[in-house]
């Protein structure tokens, strides 16, 4: 069977043939996309492409707190219409359905959210053309990839239009526990996989060899050496790749290690200035910006070599904290803890944990003596994503200050 | 065994999840107790904080016994 899409954790098998019945089957259409199921987030990702329909891609897990901050509204629901007579759909191939695919109309696009700097999610539009921009032609349907990143994200975009578009097979590993993970690489024989660090650090240690494995790709967190050469006994086919991404770009370098170097073709759009990557506008989706023509990204570098341009990269300027390959802001997360009541004061910092990376942990000062730790996680449960909630909480009677009267982060 | 069963049922209760009643050297963090990465995260942070030992300092551990040696060989 030809396979489009399999999820083993729900015993879900979908062929490229049932994927083509259920677009045909298409009556309605709604421009917010607000789903669990990855498959029906796929499909509806390639209905907005067939119907040239704009997309809105929500996470599943934001609350309707943050869904009110963002959208203003959250019956979702509402926003379902029928479609019109001439846009039923007929698809009869595979062939055709990329064809169409890839004929998608200039007006097309995109929009998903990342974590803002002002403490709300930011918007951020892409065209056809920009989130497609680093998608790899191969002419190769034996490539099986292995699905390891939230699908309303951009790394997971990046892995799904790199799929859909060369006609290859989608296999889920995210969010699913690590037997059933190592047993589907190899029932299914996996070839590619792209992840996190996180990811590749919950299925260690390895026992066994999955040598169906052509390539491992890394990416949304900093390099982590010590993994490479663990997976390297278990994957000695797969070739290495480390991804330099954001949901602003998309993938935008690669390299084999930690050093990256800009392409000659990327010199003119990509440079280093005061140590920060900078990026050219015209490589970026639509964003809120000011009105220079250089996006700066906040990912501070180190240069080897000036006349290679190759640099490392060594922390973020910004204070984003990233888990886990998830950038958090602190004061989205501070505004939502003293929110609660009886809370006066918040402090939400970071430490350097060796499975996420970072974790956000969190000093309050309470004057409800009966406040505890598990009271607050609880609220937080239903008013942040899983990755946004700090994992330990302390009470104190003063919030630490720099001296410039600034909260401490680290 | 009692501070690290202690530290165990936080984290779950922690996270929305049933305690449990007894566990042992054998029982397995992610199999048993259902700990994804955020949940394990968060226990090194507490066995951190209580004995002052990163556990996952050299690589994954999946079973309580392990974190019993760590902590006792501080």
């Amino acid at each position: 069977m030809d396979l489009f899409y399999a999820d083993k954790s729900i015993n879900q098998e979908i062929s490229w043939a049932a994927l083509l019945e259920d677009l045909n089957k298409t009556s309605v259409y709604n421009t917010y996309c607000y789903k669990a199921e990855f498959y029906e987030i796929f499909k509806h990702i390639i209905q907005s492409l067939l119907l040239n329909e704009e997309l809105i891609v929500l996470d599943n897990d934001f609350s309707e707190t943050e869904l009110y901050n963002i959208l203003g509204d959250v019956d979702l629901d509402t926003y379902t219409r029928p479609l019109n007579k001439h846009q039923v759909l007929k698809i009869t191939s595979k062939e055709e359905l990329l064809k169409r695919i890839t004929a998608v109309n200039k007006n097309w696009k995109i929009t998903l959210f990342t974590s803002g700097t002002t403490g709300l999610p930011k918007k951020v539009s892409h065209s056809f053309k920009s989130i497609t921009r680093f998608v790899k032609y191969n002419n190769d349907t034996q490539v099986n990839w292995g699905f390891a990143f939230n699908p309303t994200h951009m790394a997971g975009l990046q892995v799904f239009f790199q799929a859909l578009l060369n006609g290859n097979s989608l296999f889920r590993l995210f969010g699913i526990e690590k037997q059933l993970i190592l047993s589907k690489i190899s029932e299914y024989s996996i070839t590619n996989i792209s992840a996190t660090p996180t990811f590749y650090r919950m299925l260690l240690p390895l026992d066994a060899v999955y040598d169906s494995v052509k390539r491992l790709t890394f990416g949304g967190e900093k390099f982590d050496k010590n993994i490479w050469g663990q997976l390297k006994k278990s994957f000695p086919n797969a070739k290495f790749n480390n991804i330099y991404a954001s949901t602003e770009v998309g993938s935008l370098l690669v390299s084999s290690g930690d050093v990256f170097s800009i392409k000659p073709e990327l010199n003119s759009l990509v440079k280093i200035v005061d140590n920060e990557l900078i990026i050219h506008n015209s490589l970026l989706g639509e964003i809120d910006r000011s009105d220079s023509d250089w996006y700066h990204t906040n990912d501070l570098v180190e240069v080897i070599n000036d006349n290679t341009n190759q640099f490392r990269f060594v922390s973020r300027k910004n204070e984003m904290i990233n888990v886990g390959g998830y950038k958090v802001n602190p004061y989205e997360v501070e505004q939502v803890v003293l929110d609660i009541k009886g809370i006066n004061q918040v402090r939400i910092y970071t430490k350097s944990n060796s499975i996420l990376g970072n974790i956000i942990c969190c000093e309050i000062v309470s004057e409800n003596k009966n406040l505890t730790e598990s009271d607050i996680r609880k609220i937080l449960r239903s008013k942040l994503q899983e990755y946004k909630i700090p994992r330990f909480i302390t009470f104190v009677n003063e919030i630490a200050m720099t001296r410039t009267g600034k909260i401490k982060r680290h | 065994m009692e501070a690290i069963k202690h530290i165990i049922n936080t984290v779950l209760k922690n996270n929305g999840k049933k305690e449990v009643q007894t566990i042992n050297e054998e029982t397995l963090l992610r199999d048993d107790l259902g700990f994804d990465s955020f949940e394990l995260a968060e226990l090194t942070v507490r066995i951190e904080a209580q004995f002052d030992v990163d556990i996952f300092e050299e690589g994954l551990i999946t079973k309580v016994g392990e974190i019993l040696d760590k902590v006792n060989q501080e």
